[in-house]
């Protein structure tokens, strides 16, 4: 049994203007120990959907659809109680700035504390050897004396080493971490993805990692989901997506970056900005931007098949198997020749 | 207007201390934040100079002292043979119109209440060039240059997105052909494949146009991308400076090694298979920066008795061009990680 199971997951809010497709019919599985990369410009959905299967979507603005299984345990429709529980122990989140999700006015210690005593029926002084701990754990120096430090006191990755602290200090089986590393500087980022890393081997977690960054899910996942639009335009294996990505939007993503090892006159642009989700486009979310759109990507939806490469490589195209081989192998071949150039 | 490939701009030991105050009636400076700290370099038409470096390395505030947005404390600007580093206002007024700035955050940058056509008509009307119709014009010609319809100029900045605010940002920065655009982070709050849109559109209108910029990011591969020289800054202080090919295939100080193996690589084999130095600790407080060698706390070539004693000066590695501030440079790249960790013992007991 997989440790989350997402099925068929929908996500409406209501707005003024009209209804508002944040989340359209997106299922995935994670299981133990791995890491999930969920790459996707602004607006495709990512962090909507890990915060509807967190319970954190208000239920007066949004209307949720679908399954959401920990550990067989429905999630969706579970009582507020059962999800307070749940959050901070079986799921811990990080967020993208360390700046705004710490309290401003408690020390460290207490918010840390804090997190331990809603979840264990402990005393505040085994909490606080608790806290010593996981701050050493996150590699935060002198830690005995910086717990009792206010938040303005740390600088932007050690703040982001107290988020992760406080979201493992009851040890959860899924650390979810939503652009953990955005707002920190490259050589602090690398210290954080190192740490990340350290941390699931120790703790035996299973990591949701969502990044606009291909770069970082390069490095870190094991496997990847591509968003787009509020649906999952492609899933698969790290390797398999970076060897042979089967969509022209994961193609597009991966042309647009301009890269260390590769560098060319001009990168390959998406043009056209990601769609509204207020109107979406019928048919292919992608089509309006799609270089290779034909009529069918108008009208229908593409369905979420499997590849040549496997039953775990999946993704949306109407193209055909040869079109698509010929396009990515001409698309490969520029970005050599840019390279050599 | 200065051909291709003459000086454009010198700037020569730059200095900007922000005075650091106690006490509410009699202030007393108690110290002083040395933002930049003797930075010199020069840029010539034509040419893009990448700025890299760390937040708080001063490299924002360098673009802001440049523009004049912020008085120097010393140093000296040269913009076109001329001094313009204590210009007052009105001597500086027809040097800001061959000068302008692409900021960060196109939600901050443009004026909410006011139009698209009066926001990039706006340098042209403080500068008084043209009839109200020949500005309409340009401003729907501008519209178009940076790929916008020409149509919309009548529209508020919020009925655009983020990318397409950027491109107002860039026409507006065009209206009144400046030879130089300093572009403080231009793309770093936008999707990938709309940072792709402008970093296109910012090398097509370059020659155009016959633009000089800097161009200040604190992601390498974009500055890698557009740059032909970079400038690494770290506390203040000029680090490297070299051609882009130059300083990405062989950087010389050890910081700009650990920056670049820093940066995430896209291909997931490459990236899990290569050597990475990760720096240890957080980049120094600006208010109180190490002696010598301002890097030496967290450099792993780190030597004692020499790095913080000495301050290493910015002079040429390996290449003429090639500018870096070490006393032990990186010998190659890429390095292993015990060569990059060795302190040159021999090296320092001859010296």
């Amino acid at each position: 049994m997989a440790l989350l199971e997402v099925n068929d997951l929908h996500t409406t809010f209501r707005t003024d203007d009209g209804l508002v497709q944040a989340v359209s019919g997106v299922s995935f599985s994670l299981d133990e120990g791995r890491t999930l990369g969920v790459v996707g410009e602004s607006g495709s959905g990512k962090s909507v959907t890990f915060l509807t299967l967190m319970g954190l979507v208000d239920p007066r603005q949004a209307q949720v659809r679908g399954s959401v299984l920990l550990r067989g345990e429905e999630m969706l429709g579970a009582s507020q109680s059962r999800l307070r529980d749940v959050r901070g122990k079986q799921i811990g989140m990080v967020f993208q700035d360390p700046m705004t999700s710490l309290n401003p006015v408690k020390r460290i210690g207490w918010q840390l504390e804090e997190a331990v005593l809603i979840h264990h029926d402990v005393t505040r002084k085994e909490a606080r050897r608790r806290s010593i701990q996981i701050l050493k754990e996150v590699e935060i120096p002198k830690a005995e004396e910086r717990i009792d430090d206010y938040p303005h006191q740390f600088s932007g990755g050690m703040r982001q080493r107290v988020m992760i602290a406080m979201a493992l200090i009851n040890n959860p089986d899924v650390l979810i971490a939503d652009e953990p590393t955005t707002a920190l500087d490259v050589t602090t980022q690398a210290q954080i993805l190192r740490l990340m890393e350290r941390l699931q081997a120790e703790h035996q977690m299973a990591i949701v990692m969502i990044t606009h960054d291909l770069g970082v899910v390069a490095e870190l996942a094991d496997d990847v989901i591509v968003m787009y639009g509020g649906r999952v335009v492609e899933q698969s294996d790290v390797t398999g997506l970076f060897a042979k990505p089967e969509m022209p939007y994961t193609w597009g993503l991966l042309g647009s970056l301009p890269r260390l090892n590769v560098q060319g006159a001009r990168l390959e642009q998406i043009p056209g900005q990601p769609p509204s989700l207020l109107h979406p486009p019928t048919g292919c979310p992608f089509n309006p931007r799609c270089e290779f759109v034909m009529n069918i990507c108008r009208q229908e939806l593409p369905p979420l098949e499997a590849s040549a490469a496997g039953a775990d490589h999946l993704f949306r195209c109407h193209l055909d198997a040869a079109a698509r081989t010929e396009i990515w192998q001409q698309k490969q071949a520029a970005m050599m020749s840019e390279d050599a150039a | 207007m200065s051909a291709i490939g003459t000086e454009l701009l010198r700037v020569e030991g730059l200095e900007k201390h922000f005075p650091v105050t106690r006490g509410l009636v009699f202030q007393k400076e108690v110290g002083s934040v040395k933002a930049v700290d003797g930075v010199s370099f020069t840029l010539n038409a034509g040419e893009t100079l990448g700025v890299v470096g760390e937040s708080g390395c001063g490299k924002s505030t360098m673009a802001r002292c440049i523009a004049r947005l912020l008085e120097p404390t010393g140093g000296s600007i040269m913009f076109d043979g001329r001094d313009i580093t204590h210009l007052d206002r009105t001597a500086m007024r027809p040097v800001r119109r061959d000068m302008m700035m692409v900021f960060q955050d196109p939600y901050a940058s443009l004026n909410p209440r006011k139009r698209v056509g009066s926001i990039i008509g706006e340098p042209m009307e403080v500068h008084g060039v043209g009839s109200d119709t020949e500005r309409k014009r340009r401003i729907q010609d501008l519209l178009e240059i940076v790929g916008l319809n020409p149509e919309h100029f009548n529209r508020f900045p919020h009925e655009f997105s983020g990318g397409q605010r950027q491109r107002i940002g860039i026409a507006r920065a065009l209206a009144i052909n400046p030879r130089l655009i300093i572009c403080d982070e231009p793309v770093s709050a936008l999707d990938v494949s709309v940072q792709a849109q402008i970093l296109n559109l910012l090398k097509d209108l370059q020659g155009d146009f016959d633009l000089t910029y800097i161009f200040i990011a604190h992601d390498l591969n974009v500055v890698r991308h557009i740059s032909d020289r970079v400038m690494v800054m770290y506390l203040g202080q000029a680090v490297e400076v070299g051609s882009r090919d130059d300083l990405y295939r062989e950087p010389k100080h050890p910081y700009t090694g650990a920056l670049l193996s820093a940066v995430p690589i896209a291909d997931p084999e490459l990236g899990r298979s290569r050597k990475q130095m990760v720096l240890e600790g957080d980049v120094p407080s600006p208010l109180n920066p190490p002696k010598a060698c301002r890097f030496h706390p967290r450099c792993p070539r780190f030597v004692d008795g020499k790095c913080n004693v000495d301050t290493p000066p910015l002079e040429p590695i390996g290449a003429e061009d090639h500018l870096a501030a070490c006393h032990f440079p990186l010998e190659r790249w890429p390095l292993t990680d015990e060569e990059f960790r060795q302190r040159s013992e021999t090296v320092a007991a001859t010296d």
